[in-house]
């Protein structure tokens, strides 16, 4: 249990520290390269400046993280996503309600962000292993079966008709490309989220744009080492 | 110049195109070492249910090529859009990506170095944290403005739509398992539905204290 937390904790402020310092770039980009997300950004500035805004939207993601968490071990991108950023803004906009030099800090915002991410991280962690035995056994029974079928056949369906109702090229490119996946890895996803990034690319860039060729190759040369390693010239 | 305080010097420092590179080896590492707690303590993994049912299925089956190829696809996508809009998106290339895709592809090829303990997981965190980073940092620089990669929108919304389809399937497998576990995850959905929150949980949170009560 003490590993745990120890473990929780540096995961925790490291990870905070760098998510949160990487959110208040958000807010400097393009000029310097920031990381988060175009949603959190949005969701930062609908909350602009009131901190009591900023915790209750981050404790709605907290329930439901913590649900998943207690059920599958899983601490949900929003974690990361929102929680930190938004209650590490939270922290720093009761000391001084200027958006200006708080939440766009990167200083201020990482050492908020490692305080949350450290105490988050810990009480999440600690208490999906404090949950009983019999309440885990009984999440993992229902859980197995629901993400079971959700992996296969869900989600190549969703994916795939999030393809063709792309436009044409980028529907080909996943039909083709889902399919090929479908028949090396079992799973037609890996493939159809590839065709996307293709089909899609092409469309806009032209088929002589070098991302578009240098994304064809890697994607080549990923489904025959796949093929390869997993035997499938084999079943010809 | 000579007058300023520590916090100016970090301000400035943390304001610098390149310390980018610090702040994702940062990042990184904490989400691979999460991935590390994820494989040795049942928790602790930076994503969504879904995604991290990927990484189960080859932990449980041995086969990973779900995994590593469906976020292969998110972290490629990522890295090629990241450095052209100036905003990197953390949840396809940090958390799928790193937390799910890299792990997957190392475990497939019996690469187990990375998971041998806390350390090594955070070492190898932040050094596929400076390779992607310096890579990003390179086409930031590299590549012309104009050119994009596509579909990032098209991949992210059919990923949140997956999300959505857990819940029903909670449901019907929990009415499957058990009478007592199905009645406490329609209770829970219905309950989280009425109040606006996120109906997997509920789901989940239903039928494990149904049938921690009466199985």
């Amino acid at each position: 249990m003490l590993e745990i937390i120890i473990y929780s904790a540096i995961i925790g402020i490291i990870g905070g520290g760098c998510i949160a310092a990487g959110a208040a770039r958000m807010f400097h980009a393009p000029e310097i390269q920031a990381m988060g997300a175009f949603r959190t950004l949005g969701e930062l500035n609908a909350c602009n400046g009131d901190p009591i805004a900023h915790f209750s939207f981050g404790l709605g993601f907290f329930f439901s993280a913590a649900a998943s968490t207690v059920a599958a071990g899983a601490l949900s991108q929003d974690v990361m996503h929102r929680i930190v950023p938004n209650w590490s803004a939270a922290i720093l906009l009761v000391k001084n309600p200027k958006p200006e030099e708080t939440l766009q800090n990167p200083r201020k915002m990482m050492l908020a962000g490692a305080v949350v991410g450290g105490v988050l991280l810990v009480f999440l962690n600690t208490m999906a292993r404090l949950i009983p035995e019999k309440l885990s056994l009984i999440a993992s029974e229902v859980l197995t079966p629901a993400t079971g079928w959700l992996l296969n056949p869900v989600m190549p369906a969703i994916f795939w008709l999030a393809a063709i109702d792309a436009g044409k090229v980028t529907g080909l490119w996943g039909t083709i490309l889902g399919g090929v996946s479908a028949l090396i890895t079992g799973n037609a996803v890996p493939g159809i989220v590839l065709g996307i990034l293709i089909g899609k690319s092409a469309e806009e860039n032209g088929y002589k744009s070098k991302i578009v060729q240098v994304l064809i190759a890697i994607v080549v040369v990923m489904f025959i080492a796949i093929a390869y390693f997993r035997g499938f010239f084999g079943n010809f | 110049m000579e007058n300023k305080t520590f916090g100016q010097k970090m301000d400035e420092f943390l304001m610098k195109d390149n310390t980018f590179i610090l702040l994702f080896m940062g990042a990184a590492a904490a989400i691979f070492a999460g991935t590390y707690m994820y494989l040795n303590f049942n928790t602790g993994a930076f994503n969504d249910i879904s995604i991290v049912a990927m990484l189960r299925e080859g932990l449980d089956g041995g086969d990973y090529a779900a995994a590593a190829g469906f976020a292969a696809g998110f972290l490629i996508a990522r890295i090629l859009e990241g450095p052209l809009v100036g905003l990197l998106d953390i949840g396809g290339s940090l958390q799928t990506g790193v937390g799910i895709g890299i792990p997957a592809l190392m475990l497939s090829m019996g690469f187990n170095l990375p998971f041998s303990n806390f350390f090594t997981a955070l070492l190898t965190g932040a050094i596929i944290g400076l390779v992607i980073s310096g890579i990003i940092m390179i086409i930031r620089k590299v590549v012309p403005d104009g050119v994009a990669v596509g579909g990032t929108s098209i991949m992210m919304g059919a990923g949140n739509a997956t999300g959505r389809y857990l819940a029903p399937l909670i449901i019907v497998a929990a009415c499957q398992y058990n009478v007592y576990t199905g009645i406490g995850a329609i209770v829970g959905s219905a309950i989280f539905y009425k109040w606006g929150k996120e109906i997997t949980g509920g789901a989940i949170l239903g039928a494990m204290i149904f049938g921690g009560i009466f199985l």
